[in-house]
């Protein structure tokens, strides 16, 4: 217990410096990009107007405001005092509206699109990688190409087509939106069934390329493993296929867990393509609406949250792997 | 395995019903409190107060209503495209399409102005003023009455010292209208309760600085009521920040319409049944729906769908070819006109020259580069036929509508037009002027330089890419190497707008928008066209980018908006145009449309078309801006069966 207590001290604190790098850089990258976010707010007020002292009033009014006209360290040392206080700021591009405001009212529709499509995705995906490697033959011979085919169709033209197909043409699904265009959110099976529904698509367009990678991901490590020296022992030992399949899958699944931790980790960035495509709620819009207006408090805000979640997923899935992998417990006790 | 299928099942549903079952976005109320004991800082000679913004979260209260009759909704699109922020008309930052647009033709769903301008006759309408207004023999000061039946939704009357005290708290703020209306209102007073004197400033000569603004003051501002206004002020403790940030979700308000519903994915406002303007005095009854609706939609695409799909009855987005949606597809979709241009135009987006660029300083490149554009692959690509050709409406400086057309002589400078395509022209035009391609490497040399320039729009504003790319293909007809550059909007709008130094490297002719139609216009257009008044600002969001710099162009914008003989006017505008196409320092690339107006008639019908017999006529700018707002009266349910 030592030596997993060495362990977690030792990833704690590359956590911690790992963290404080990344919110350094949360705050500094975002500020570095060319243009002027407050010419851009002030663009949308000004047009049309004719009194070219009123506009720059405007401008300098919102350059207080968002102290862009300051250095660079004094506006980091507002956002430190700020941030201890639990205060991210406002939003550039959606002022007066905080910055936690803004990301609060679409990141539960990010998550809920996001995390069953991703554990979904990667169930299906590894179960299905799994079994080729396993019964290999013609199950085999037809996922893999499946697999590369689905694996590397771009997210933008998977959501295209079952928009066109089911949406459009089927008219089987609904084209766009988060619940019915005609409804407002209550509790009824009605609205439960409308949320379903315009689930439905942007959900598919993310698992199906999900499946596609994890199942090539899954059936490498599975053959890796199945061609091991100890699974040949095993079976020359007697122990029955299922015993040994366990072994094989619990080895291979290892990288996959892994790779599940980072998906979960940058979930939180949204699904863009899905969102745009379908026009559906989410933070992945939100994100670019402020990528795209320079809106540095919610970029910081919504990539520190991502590399937050990313650490703490990394972290985890390190800590867990000293659990369920000996061969880590055993390094630190050496 | 089984639990795993039944976790995942209840994970899935879980997420589901918390995505749905959330509340819409909190209204935020921003209060400033004063912390005691607060650190002053001096700021040179200003004194600033630290003070603490205390956020107080405001839940809009639940919709009776969770689904919306079909019968008693009308869907728009193309107006509103992120979450509403607030609900207050004084803050710029809103972004509340639906309710708060005040300006040229204002949107009059909620909040109102005096009168409402229409685009098509060019005249005002009184809204909540009585009759027409009148200048004083001086033209000093515009008088007008206040309705007798115009009350707020709290049932209190709009009176005189409500317009008044709405100045005074544009002026005391900053607002947006504030500083746009300053240099050419005086004040506002009121009279007697039912009577509005708005005082103009005034020039050398004692009379009004600028007739043509004070007058557009009328239609572009809103109304508030004092009392609500007041309430503001006081629990923002007059804090400018704090008022203009004000989430307003108590406003008080005199239009149609009103808040019902906002979240991430659409915003609702309901009809108040109370309106004042059922009285006979204005519109005898009621707006025909009940709710006006509109879905956030992400991009053209979808809204384009939704329209197709009848999700939508009014759109105000672009949507690429529409015409085949009636000609191919049968739906009951149609424009403001059967035929291209389909809309009525009313901007006119423009190419700018840096005029500082080695050859645009001279005038035959640049008419050589103009004329060898081939407009109409623009219109047919950009607009999809949405814009009227040059050869429809010769170029000028007015948009196509009759009103504009009208006002300057078109047989004196039917000589200085083109259509564009002119190959031939613009390369005899450059070959008599000696600028030839002396070391034969297929570019033209100017001054001993090759003829090279970047023609550069926003990122991602494909009309735009298409027109740039138009332009840059005629420079290589012509022997002038034309590149193209699109760096993202911030960035660029960055460099256009530093207008107190000469444009940078790669801007040597860029792309931004003109006014569309208004009570100043044309002269609006012209001014921020070319105006040299913005030659040297630092952040120049007015216009005249290329830093265009003439004498008696200035002269005849000073004398415009004090003539009011016909003849006198139109000589001054036909004198613009022929300077305009003579030095060409921009050229317009296309007519843009106030608004694009396209209806799908499976619900609703009665929607402004071309030739409709309405007087007077009603403007196709969805439903909501200026005078469009009287087809909410006009139309009617397609009979069942149809």
């Amino acid at each position: 217990m030592k030596g997993y207590r060495r362990y977690f001290l030792n990833k704690a604190m590359w956590f911690a410096i790992t963290f404080l790098c990344a919110f350094l850089l949360n705050f500094i990258l975002p500020r570095l990009m060319p243009g002027d976010p407050v010419a851009g707010i002030v663009a949308h007020i000004a047009q049309g107007q004719s009194a070219s002292a009123g506009v720059q009033a405007i401008y300098q009014q919102y350059t207080e405001l968002f102290h862009t006209n300051e250095p660079l360290i004094n506006q980091f040392l507002y956002y430190i005092r700020n941030v201890f206080r639990g205060d991210f700021g406002f939003s550039f591009s959606q002022y007066p509206r905080s910055v936690v405001s803004v990301v609060s009212s679409s990141i539960w529709w990010t998550i809920a699109l996001q995390f069953p499509a991703i554990i979904l995705g990667w169930l299906i995906g590894n179960t299905l990688g799994a079994l080729a490697a396993y019964i290999k033959k013609g199950f085999d011979k037809v996922l893999m190409p499946i697999s590369i085919f689905v694996s590397n169709f771009p997210a933008f033209g998977m959501a295209v087509i079952l928009l066109v197909i089911f949406g459009v043409s089927l008219k089987w699904f609904p084209t766009s939106g988060g619940y019915g265009y005609d409804m407002i959110p209550h509790f009824s099976l009605d609205f439960i069934w409308s949320v379903i529904v315009h689930y439905q698509l942007p959900f598919w367009s993310i698992v199906l390329i999900a499946i596609g990678g994890q199942a090539i991901g899954m059936r490498s490590m599975a053959i890796y493993e199945l061609n091991a020296d100890y699974v040949k022992y095993a079976r020359f030992m007697g122990i029955k296929d299922r015993k040994i399949i366990g072994y094989v899958f619990r080895n291979a699944m290892l990288p996959q867990v892994t790779g599940l931790a980072l998906s979960i980790g940058t979930m939180v960035g949204g699904a863009l393509i899905a969102e745009i495509i379908f026009s559906y709620p989410g933070l992945g819009y939100t994100m670019l609406h402020g990528v795209m207006g320079q809106d540095y408090p919610l970029i910081s805000y919504t990539t520190l949250i991502i590399t937050l979640m990313v650490l703490v997923a990394m972290f985890a899935i390190d800590i867990i792997y000293g659990f369920i992998d000996p061969r880590v417990k055993a390094a630190q006790t050496e | 395995m089984k639990r795993i299928y039944v976790l995942i099942s209840l994970v899935v549903a879980l997420g589901m019903l918390l995505s749905a079952c959330a509340t819409p976005t909190a209204e935020t109320v921003v209060q400033t409190q004063l912390v005691p004991g607060a650190t002053t800082v001096v700021k040179e000679t200003q004194v600033v107060k630290e003070t603490q913004v205390v956020q107080v979260e405001v839940t809009p209260t639940t919709a009776p209503q969770n689904l919306l009759p079909r019968d008693e909704t009308m869907y728009f699109n193309g107006q509103q495209w992120n979450p509403v922020v607030c609900w207050n008309p004084y803050s710029s930052n809103c972004n509340n399409a639906m309710a708060i647009a005040a300006g040229d033709n204002s949107r009059v769903l909620m909040f109102e102005t005096a009168y409402l301008y229409d685009m098509l006759d060019g005249k005002l309408y009184p809204l909540l003023a009585d009759g027409p207004y009148q200048w004083d023999d001086a033209q000093t000061q515009i008088t007008f009455k206040v309705k007798a039946a115009a009350h707020w939704s709290d049932g209190t009357p709009v009176t005189a010292d409500d317009f008044a005290y709405t100045w005074a708290t544009n002026l005391k703020y900053n607002t947006s209208a504030g500083g746009n209306f300053s240099p050419y209102i005086a004040g506002v007073e009121a009279v007697d309760p039912s009577t509005v004197v708005v005082k103009a400033v005034l020039n050398d000569q004692g009379v009004a600085a600028n007739p043509l603004m004070a007058v557009a003051y009328l239609s572009s501002t809103y109304v508030m009521q004092k009392a609500w206004t007041q309430t503001v002020e006081a629990r923002t403790g007059e804090d400018a920040t704090a008022f203009l940030a004000d989430a307003a979700d108590d406003v008080v308000y005199s239009g149609p319409y009103h808040m019902y519903f906002a979240d991430e994915t659409k915003v609702i406002l309901i009809r108040d049944d109370n309106y004042w303007g059922q009285d006979a005095s204005m519109w005898g009854k009621l707006p025909v729906p009940k709710y006006l609706a509109h879905a956030i939609y992400k991009d053209n695409a979808a809204g384009t769908i939704a329209l197709l799909g009848g999700e939508v009855d009014v759109s105000q987005q672009f949507n690429s070819n529409i015409q085949d949606s009636w000609k191919f597809l049968g739906l009951p979709i149609s424009t403001y006109l059967p035929d291209p241009p389909y809309m009525i135009g009313a901007s006119l987006p423009t190419a700018y020259y840096n005029l500082k660029s080695p050859g645009l300083d001279n005038v035959v490149i640049r008419k050589a580069i103009a004329i060898a554009v081939d407009y109409p692959t623009i219109i047919a690509n950009a607009m999809t036929n949405q814009s009227a050709t040059f050869d429809q409406v010769p170029r000028s400086l007015m948009n196509p509508t009759p009103g504009e057309q009208a006002l300057y002589d078109h047989e004196a400078v039917a000589d200085l037009q083109w259509a564009g395509n002119d190959i031939a022209g613009a390369n005899k035009m450059l070959d008599d002027a000696g600028i030839i391609d002396i070391n034969g490497d297929g570019w033209r040399e100017y001054n001993g330089e090759t003829l090279h320039y970047v023609a550069t729009c926003p990122n991602g504003w494909s009309d735009w890419q298409a027109a740039i790319e138009v332009v840059a293909a005629a420079g290589a007809k012509i022997g002038i190497d034309i590149t193209t550059n699109y760096p993202e909007w911030g960035d660029y709008q960055t460099v256009v707008t530093k207008s107190d130094a000469p444009l940078p490297a790669g801007y040597d002719i860029f792309m931004m928008w003109s006014d569309g139609a208004g009570p100043t216009q044309p002269w609006g257009r012209i001014y921020h066209l070319l105006s040299s008044q913005f030659v040297g600002m630092p952040v120049n969001w007015n216009g005249n980018w290329g830093q265009y710099s003439n004498e008696r162009v200035d002269e005849l914008l000073a004398l415009i908006p004090h003539e009011t003989d016909a003849a006198q006017l139109k000589s001054y505008y036909t004198e613009l145009v022929q300077i305009y196409l003579t030095d060409i320092p921009s050229f317009t690339l296309m007519y843009r449309p106030q608004s694009f107006h396209t209806v799908n008639e499976t619900v609703w019908t009665g929607f402004p078309h071309q030739d409709d017999g309405s007087v007077p006529p009603v403007p196709p700018l969805d439903c909501m801006d200026g005078w469009s707002v009287a087809c909410l009266y006009n139309v009617s349910l397609v009979p069942a069966g149809e």
